[in-house]
Order: structure tokens, then C-alpha cells, then sequence
């Protein structure tokens, strides 16, 4: 019998010469991606972590068992009741957000495994689409006692399928990454900027607020997905290297691209539950401490590793980093029945924290959070005064990523207007407006929400849009977790 | 006829889809998107409403600023 070191490589490594059809047909460029190169320039493909089937199963099988122990321990229903209302809120942005996020990680990896350009990247790719299938069991497992208790558990199964302004952008964002992607843009976008940059904040950086929030199956949870992210997260590397040597420019431009659209995501999923419900902020670090730590530090030294510049926005971003998450809380909590899971006001003693975290731009929000609170103190605290403290204007939304226009500060947004053959676009940033100019033809045609009430498809008036067209309920809608009744009002 | 318009509010944090009855007047204009945004900020009676950098002055009506439809307009606060 040949042992493992004698075999592997030639299970990893078997590609030959087509001889009744070109190698284009096999991989034509539109699916597998440009630039298009011939095998020979991607034969040295080469994965760091070597594994094989039976080595993956052997590991999964371990480490689904150690997550199904601490939820049987842990993370029955009795368990998760005993959890902090806002702790919830935040259970309920990953539930619906992530798990379906997860299985288009599987699509994507697939293309991956069919299209990619050599074997060994083929073979990782199809380990990775058995990853993403976990990553949408697991968390579908363990939510899955929720939905009797909670309909707003329930409801999170559904985001995807409504068109909820928040399921519209992930849609946007996810049919370009993963679902309608070619496989070298997949995998520099997927594995190269959200794996080894952007899910560390959601299954690392949440893990830590989840012990703190004395959720154990959360954190056993995403830890033990991390571990999957970080195998699977190196495919990307030896594609971008070799994007890298033949078009520079191009390499560059789907970094910065991916970048962008992944910080704006990202600073609401996880920006909400880090800085405004996780429990306990006044001891832990800020989610611009943890984008600090987790994905500046690593992304420029990737940037570094490649030859690439630091994004041409990259001051842009540094700015954003110190308000947009706010601008977007403070705008959704005023807007909450638009969404399926409750806010919270932040008290005094946290504003303080928050302040002490972003003091740059703090006296422009807190200003806000005065204000929300001078409406819940004239109509005195209860459920049935929700509606005389929630805006019924109609926000806008960016054309790109989809998201309300929130960038910039209080005094200078930063949405611009762009006019092309005749029909007019806004975006909340520059950045945006670049990527899209760079791809017109991707994007002009997709609709955000604004322009669908204008068309006639969307309902015109906030109620309507909240029960028609998101499907959210009156037991399922945002309200505030404490329906006004807080101690410092 | 209506016109939607983007409007931004010095002070708050999302623009709002406003939409102008183009005889409406520039005040009523910015006062419409101050009542829009109010959960969020203040009113206050000193106010200037600017339209593809200018000052507009609050006595023209919308058309007669030449406004157009999707374009942004800023209502400052003093």
C-alpha cells in the first residue's frame, strides 16, 4: 500500500492535453474567468494545507461532533431563552443573513470545482463547496428549536426569499460574488477578501462577544466554522498570484472592488451586533478595533505579499470606519419595523463608551439619539406609542451596493448623482459610483428599492412596503426591545 | 406634476426619497424634508436649501428653480 505521500500528489495533480475539443471549450472564459491562460501557466497551482477525502471527512466528522456536543449541552431551547434580548437581535441578523450566504458559497465553489484551471485548485474548490454546505447545515441546525418560540426565528428563513431593502442588497452582492460569478473572480473575491479578511469578524470577532453574552453553542458554532474558512480561504492566493503576473490591473481592480463591497456588507452585520447588541460593550473592543486587528493589519500585509497598492479610496474607507456602522444603526432603528429583528437605544453609559470609540464623529450622533429620545419622552414609553417614534418618510438607497444612502457624516453625506444614457443613478459613495462606471453593464439595469416604488413594482407608502413587499408581520417587524421604557428617559 | 427629489438634511443620517409638487415653493420644499426628517433632527426655523451648489432662494417654486427629477438638494440648518 502507498502511503499518503506517495499517492496524494498524483490524486491532487491530474490534468492532461484535451484532444477533441480545445482546452477553451473545457474552460471558456466566461465561466472560468479571465485572463484566460492556457493550463501551462497554472500547472504550479498549489494549495499550503494538503488534505485528502479521507483525511476531510475524518476532521469534519470530529469537529461537527464537538459542535453538536456543546449544543446538546448548551444550546437547547431552555438555553438560548436565558440569553439578553439585544444578544438575540443579533442571533437573528446572523440567522437570516448567513446560512443562505453560506450555501451560495457552495454554487460558487462548485464553479469553482468544475471551471477552475487546474486539478489540485479543482479539488480544493470541491472540498470547499462540502464546506459551505456545513456552514448552511450548522447554523440552520441550530436555529432551527427557534422557530416555534420566536417568529422572528422563523421569519429569518425567509429574508432571502422577500424583498426586504436588506435581502435586496445581500441578493445584489451575493449573485456578483458567488451565484453568477466566473471562477477566478469567485475565488480572488471570495477566499482572497471576505475569507481571509471579512468573516474573521463575523466568526471570530462575534465568537468573543458570544462567551461574553454566555452563548457557548454561538461561539462553538462559528469557531468551528472559522476553522473550515481558513482551509478553504487559501485557494484564492495562488489564483490572485497568478492574475497578479499577467494582468496587474486587473488583479488590483477585483481587489479594491471586492473590498469595498464586502466593508459596507459586513459593517452592518456584524458593525450592529459588536458595537450596539452584544452585551457588555463597556469591557470589550469596538468593531473598528476588531476591523483593526482582524482585517487591516492582514489585508495590507496580503496587499504587500501580491504587489498590490492599498486601494485608491482607501482614506475614504479609514473615515467610513469611524461612523458609517452608526450613520446605518441610528437610520435602521428609526426605521426598525423594516427589519425582522429589535433594536435598543443605547444608553447613556454605552454612548459614553461609543464616544470614547468614535470620538470623531460622536457629537453628530448623539445629537440623533437625543432627538429619538425627545419623541419616546412625548408620548411617554409602551408598544402602542412605537409608531409616534419610527419615520414614515421613504429612504433612499445606493445603486450599487444597495444600502441607504448613509455614507459620509450628519453634515456631509456623501451620495452623488451619475447620469448615463439617460437615466439617472445616486451613490452613497465615491467608491460605489467608481465600481459601478467600471461595469455599467453589470449593474444598470438592477433596480434598488427607491426606484421601484417610482416604477410602480413597490408599494409607495412605509406600511404597505413593510407588510406587501418585505412580508414582515406585526409579531415579526423590528420594534424596540424595550418599547421606550428606559431608565434614563 | 411630481417630482422625486433626494434630499439630505444637515444633521441626519440617510437621504430621503422627498417628492416635490414642482409649483410647490422652495420653502415648503425644505420644510418637507425637515417634517421628513424630524424623528432623527430638530427643525429649525434658520434654514437655507441648496440645489446643485447654490443657495436657492425659498420664494421660487421648484420648476422655477429648475429642479429635476433624482437629483439631490441639501437643506442646511443654522
Amino acid at each position: 500500500m502507498l502511503k499518503r505521500d506517495e499517492w496524494l500528489h498524483l490524486a491532487r495533480k491530474l490534468d492532461w492535453d484535451y484532444s477533441y475539443v480545445s482546452e477553451k471549450d473545457v474552460f471558456p472564459e466566461e465561466i472560468s474567468g479571465r485572463p484566460w491562460l492556457p493550463h501551462s501557466e497554472w500547472r504550479d497551482w498549489e494549495e499550503a494545507f494538503k488534505t485528502s477525502y479521507r483525511e476531510y471527512v475524518q476532521n469534519q466528522h470530529d469537529k461537527d461532533a464537538a459542535v453538536y456536543a456543546v449544543r446538546d449541552a448548551v444550546g437547547r431551547l431552555e438555553d438560548v431563552q436565558k440569553l439578553s434580548t439585544p444578544w438575540l437581535s443579533a442571533l437573528k441578523v446572523h440567522g437570516a443573513a448567513l446560512p443562505l450566504l453560506e450555501f451560495t458559497g457552495l454554487i460558487g465553489n462548485l464553479r469553482g470545482a468544475r471551471f477552475g484551471r487546474d486539478s489540485a485548485w479543482r479539488t480544493m474548490a470541491t472540498f470547499g463547496a462540502l464546506d459551505e454546505y456545513r456552514h448552511t447545515q450548522i447554523p440552520l441546525l441550530l436555529f432551527h428549536e427557534l422557530v416555534r418560540w420566536d417568529p422572528q426565528f422563523d421569519w429569518t428563513h425567509k429574508l432571502y426569499h422577500t424583498n426586504n431593502w436588506f435581502a435586496i442588497a445581500l441578493r445584489h452582492f451575493i449573485d456578483e460574488l458567488t451565484v453568477g460569478q466566473n471562477a477566478i473572480e469567485f475565488h480572488i473575491a471570495t477566499n482572497v477578501v471576505l475569507e481571509t479578511g471579512f468573516t474573521n469578524l463575523q466568526f471570530v470577532g462575534l465568537a468573543s462577544l458570544a462567551r461574553d453574552a454566555a452563548d457557548h453553542s454561538f461561539e462553538k458554532m462559528v469557531t468551528s466554522i472559522q476553522t473550515d474558512e481558513a482551509r478553504h480561504a487559501q485557494i484564492g492566493h495562488p489564483v490572485l498570484a497568478t492574475v497578479m503576473k499577467h494582468d496587474p490591473e486587473y488583479g488590483q481592480y477585483l481587489v479594491d472592488k471586492w473590498f469595498w463591497r464586502n466593508w459596507h456588507l459586513f459593517s452592518i452585520l456584524t458593525g450592529f451586533s459588536m458595537d450596539y447588541l452584544a452585551s457588555g460593550q463597556e469591557h470589550q473592543n469596538s468593531f473598528k478595533e476588531f476591523m483593526e486587528e482582524w482585517i487591516i493589519d492582514q489585508f495590507l500585509r496580503t496587499l504587500a505579499e501580491f504587489g498590490l497598492k492599498k486601494p485608491w479610496y482607501w482614506e475614504i474607507f479609514m473615515e467610513e470606519l469611524e461612523i458609517y456602522h452608526h450613520m446605518i444603526y441610528a437610520t435602521a432603528y428609526t426605521y426598525r419595523s423594516t427589519l425582522w429583528f429589535d433594536f435598543l437605544i443605547p444608553s447613556p453609559a454605552h454612548r459614553k463608551w461609543l464616544r470614547l470609540k468614535y470620538p470623531k464623529y460622536w457629537d453628530d450622533l448623539e445629537a440623533v439619539w437625543q432627538r429619538i429620545e425627545d419623541h419616546w419622552r412625548a408620548v411617554g414609553p409602551g408598544a402602542q406609542n412605537e409608531s409616534a417614534v419610527h419615520a414614515s418618510a421613504l429612504l433612499a438607497f445606493c445603486d450599487l451596493c444597495q444600502l441607504p444612502l448613509s455614507a459620509g457624516t450628519p453634515r456631509n453625506n456623501t451620495a452623488n448623482t451619475l447620469a448615463i444614457d439617460g437615466r439617472k443613478y445616486i451613490f452613497c459613495s465615491e467608491p460605489c459610483r467608481w465600481i459601478f462606471s467600471r461595469e455599467p453593464e453589470r449593474y444598470a439595469n438592477h433596480r434598488e428599492l427607491t426606484k421601484r416604488v417610482l416604477a410602480g413594482e413597490a408599494p409607495a407608502t412605509l406600511p404597505s412596503l413593510v407588510s406587501e413587499y418585505f412580508r414582515l408581520t406585526p409579531d415579526t417587524w423590528g420594534k424596540d426591545i424595550q418599547a421606550g421604557k428606559y431608565s434614563w428617559l | 406634476m411630481s417630482l422625486p427629489l433626494y434630499g439630505f438634511l444637515d444633521g441626519d443620517t440617510i437621504g430621503l426619497l422627498i417628492v416635490a409638487d414642482e409649483n410647490e415653493s422652495i420653502a415648503s420644499l425644505a420644510r418637507k424634508l425637515q417634517e421628513a426628517g424630524d424623528i432623527r433632527v430638530k427643525p429649525k426655523s434658520e434654514i437655507q436649501l441648496v440645489y446643485q451648489g447654490k443657495v436657492i432662494d425659498p420664494a421660487l417654486t421648484v420648476s422655477g428653480a429648475g429642479f429635476s427629477a433624482l437629483e439631490r438638494f441639501d437643506v442646511r440648518q443654522k
